[in-house]
């Protein structure tokens, strides 16, 4: 049948034919493939999310020692570094005689090379930060990826819940305000206090205004 | 009948054997350099990459061979980047369910295993043509090839790098009272670029005096 010979209608039909005929193969194939991942997906997403989850409480675990368990308390609305809004979820870390011990939340911001993304752990006033830890970062080995060391992080255990400062030159072991850079590694020690300090004065703040933190058991 | 299954084995041997060093895909084909360089800083997370690409090569050829028939001639590009980014799917979240910590320090690197450029070459070159049997030895050949090329040079590395080999320490370290010092350029894009360059040198070196 050539073209001539058919109508308009008849000319439509043809080439949904064609189509059918050319790519059959390839919509199949993208059912059934989709299908296999689906399936693939809904297996293992709960033991993915767990994975998160668990890996979270061991890293605000070794910062709170006394917590036991960690409720998520409340979502709080924050400007980003960017200037953009988002919402951080606060979890309130709970000792074995289910009193509060401390608060944790997650934090991001751009680093050297990625965005780096931290959980940070409080004491339960927000007086005192019990440290931080590097939930996922990509900065250079052996420079900035010390942010994940303990002679830099243990700078922040126990230093005050409040503006940080980084400092160049100093003695780490002092427990302040100052945060010594890691030498080699400025910008990632940088976007560290940078990041900490921009989710924490606006959390505590934000914490202070709904009288969450003098009494814990508020709600 | 024993001559017929005899030429068939040597073809299979042939197969094998051209995965594993006659067309090596990084030391002979130069493809997949994308994993080759980026991943090879330690021999655990280069494993791990390997048995990764082994799968989805193994898959997507199988896959293929089957439907080698059914194929357009100018679809056929799309169906092989189709299968391969399924499998590729399927093996990322494996990862991120069971070895959680691998899945993070290798990254974006196990989605981009879509774009690599060995498991479409197989697909093309062999898997597309081959009956079942022969795309599945050139996918174990071809895989455990790029898979062992990887180790090899994540070995070299990481020694280098950190003085340990799979985070064993067998070089004693200047700070701990040993004699070496870490050389951590090498654990940077920079020692990939170099250890492969020696590296692809050295294997044309060998395959010189082969011929």
């Amino acid at each position: 049948m050539t073209l001539q010979h058919c109508g308009r209608k008849g000319l439509v039909m043809l080439k949904i034919k064609h189509f059918i005929q050319q790519s059959w193969l390839l919509i199949v194939a993208s059912f059934f493939f989709g299908l296999l991942i689906a399936v693939t997906n809904a297996a293992l997403s709960p033991k993915i999310v767990q994975n998160k989850i668990n890996k979270r409480n061991r890293l605000v675990g070794a910062l709170l020692p006394d917590a036991k368990n960690f409720v998520l308390d409340k979502e709080i609305e924050i400007e980003s570094i960017q200037g953009k809004k988002e919402k951080i979820e606060v979890y309130r870390a709970m000792s074995e005689e289910d009193e509060c011990v401390g608060w944790s939340f997650n934090a991001d911001g751009s680093g050297f090379a990625d965005k780096i993304e931290l959980v940070v752990a409080v004491d339960k006033d927000f007086e005192k930060l019990a440290g931080f830890d590097v939930l996922a970062s990509n900065e250079t080995p052996g420079f900035g990826d010390q942010i994940k060391y303990d002679y830099y992080r243990d700078q922040f255990k126990g230093a005050p819940a409040e503006e940080l400062k980084l400092v160049t030159s100093g003695e780490p072991k002092n427990i302040d305000a100052e945060i010594v850079a890691i030498s080699g590694a400025t910008v990632s020690s940088e976007a560290v206090v940078e990041i900490i300090n921009s989710f924490l004065t606006q959390i505590k703040e934000q914490m202070q205004q709904k009288g969450q933190i003098s009494n814990d058991r508020q709600e | 009948m024993t001559d017929k299954s005899e030429v068939r084995t040597a073809l299979y041997g042939q197969t094998l054997i051209a995965g594993l060093w006659r067309e090596n895909p990084v030391f002979r084909l130069l493809l997949g350099m994308c994993p080759t360089l980026a991943v090879t800083a330690a021999v655990k997370p280069a494993l791990t990459m390997g048995c990764c690409v082994i799968f989805v090569l193994l898959c997507s050829n199988i896959i293929v061979s089957l439907m080698r028939n059914l194929l357009k001639p100018h679809l056929r590009i799309l169906m092989f980047t189709l299968t391969i980014a399924t499998f590729v799917t399927i093996a990322d979240l494996f990862l991120k369910a069971f070895v959680p910590e691998m899945s993070e320090t290798l990254g974006p690197y196990v989605p981009l295993i879509i774009v690599n450029c060995i498991i479409i070459c197989r697909a093309e070159a062999c898997a597309s043509k081959n009956g079942l049997i022969i795309s599945v030895i050139d996918a174990l050949g071809m895989g455990v090839g790029f898979t062992l090329t990887l180790c090899v040079l994540a070995g070299v590395r990481e020694l280098l790098a950190t003085g340990a080999i799979f985070e064993i320490q067998i070089l004693a370290l200047l700070k701990e009272g040993g004699w070496f010092v870490p050389w951590a350029a090498m654990g940077m894009p920079v020692g990939a670029f170099i250890t492969l360059g020696l590296m692809l040198g050295l294997v044309n070196v060998i395959t010189k005096k082969d011929a």
